[in-house]
């Protein structure tokens, strides 16, 4: 294939992906401009991949694949940021929200739990919430899948828990 | 709220307005160069091994062709030095193009980049530690040469305690110096590495 329409492809896959990397950079970048340079360098790492996929996986296996890989093992510095103890507290003062409607408040609630986890609990979230399959989590995670149900069993009461917070108002001053 | 319900909000979220990005922004993004700290670490590598190059050519050149021929040696040992440095960019190079399996699955991907990177540290720190005998002496011969062409009596049992001092001097400040600043340049990232790959695998 020909450069440009080597690049034309990639182009088409990746604002098809938009949405999951979107969500990756969200939960992985503390701040706006470290989402902005996550999603730039998952793009960079994507395109440089490209060539050598051949399809032996599925295309969204590779993606997350690559993306989370990016996203976690990723050296440089956070800015400058302070988890609050509040989850209530924490997207909302971030965002430059101009929209907020119902549905973003609990978008909101949901990414202030998400941001309490590990690393690693956040990629198992993500999987969860985007309704992947363990076979398919294992293919990306690289975690025999017994020990992934273990986990996502905790995650998923850590998740309930805190959510409830959210919900009831515990932790708001 | 139930685990169904954060489901389905997740999966009801839509770009933000102004994070949707155009074609022509993604055209420019494909030419630019990777941010990671592996591809920075390898242009940092590439960039030192042509500021060696061009700051020891010069001196090779002109201990070959200047003093009539008679610091020619010194002109070879620099030669020698810089086939040892490039020994050395060559490896780090290999050792950092292993580091990152990024189409691999994750678990791997870090395991590999853990082992990978413990290899790197112990020649960086072994190749910069042990790189200090080696310049301490060719200092050393340096002045010696320099000394020796005004005061051709030389008592080379003091000569040589020196050298064995100034050697030992050097070389166990540098280890101490390096293990502090190895440490402070990976020590957290192997800590996080590690602390990922245990997670993964505690039940």
């Amino acid at each position: 294939m020909q450069n440009q329409d080597l690049q034309e492809a990639f182009i088409r896959l990746v604002n098809d992906s938009r949405g999951i990397l979107y969500k990756i950079c969200r939960m992985y970048g503390a701040t706006e401009p470290d989402r902005q340079d996550l999603f730039q360098e998952i793009v960079i790492q994507l395109w440089r991949s490209y060539p050598s996929f051949r399809g032996e996986s599925k295309f969204s296996t590779w993606l997350y694949r690559i993306a989370l890989n990016t996203a976690i093992s990723d050296l440089r510095k956070q800015r400058r940021y302070i988890t609050p103890t509040d989850p209530d507290l924490l997207p909302t003062q971030l965002q430059d929200i101009q929209y907020s409607t119902e549905k973003e408040e609990q978008l909101q609630s949901l990414y202030a739990a998400i941001n309490r986890l590990t690393e690693l609990e956040k990629a198992l979230t993500m999987l969860y919430l985007e309704d992947k399959s363990y076979t398919e989590m294992e293919e990306i995670l690289g975690i025999p899948q017994n020990n992934l149900r273990v986990k996502m069993n905790r995650i998923k009461d850590k998740l309930r828990k805190m959510t409830k917070e959210a919900a009831y108002g515990i932790g708001n001053a | 709220m139930e685990l169904e319900t954060l489901k389905t909000i997740w999966k009801d979220q839509d770009l933000p307005p102004g994070e949707e990005t155009s074609r022509d922004q993604l055209m420019a993004l494909l030419q630019k160069k990777s941010t990671g700290p592996i591809a920075r670490m390898r242009r940092n590598l590439r960039k030192e091994a042509i500021l060696m190059l061009v700051s020891y050519i010069p001196c090779i050149l002109l201990y070959w062709l200047a003093f009539d021929g008679l610091m020619s040696g010194v002109g070879w040992l620099f030669v020698v030095l810089l086939l040892f440095f490039y020994v050395y960019y060559y490896r780090k190079n290999q050792l950092l193009k292993r580091m990152l399996c990024i189409s691999c699955e994750v678990r791997s991907n870090l395991a590999g980049q853990l082992k990978t990177l413990r290899r790197y540290i112990r020649f960086y720190f072994w190749s910069s530690t042990l790189i200090v005998p080696l310049m301490t002496s060719f200092a050393f011969g340096i002045a010696l040469n320099n000394r020796r062409l005004e005061h051709p009596s030389i008592n080379w049992w003091r000569v040589i305690s020196l050298l064995l001092l100034l050697i030992a001097a050097f070389t166990v400040g540098i280890y101490f110096f390096n293990r502090w600043y190895i440490n402070k340049l990976y020590g957290r990232h192997i800590a996080k590495l590690q602390q990922l790959l245990s997670e993964m695998d505690e039940d």
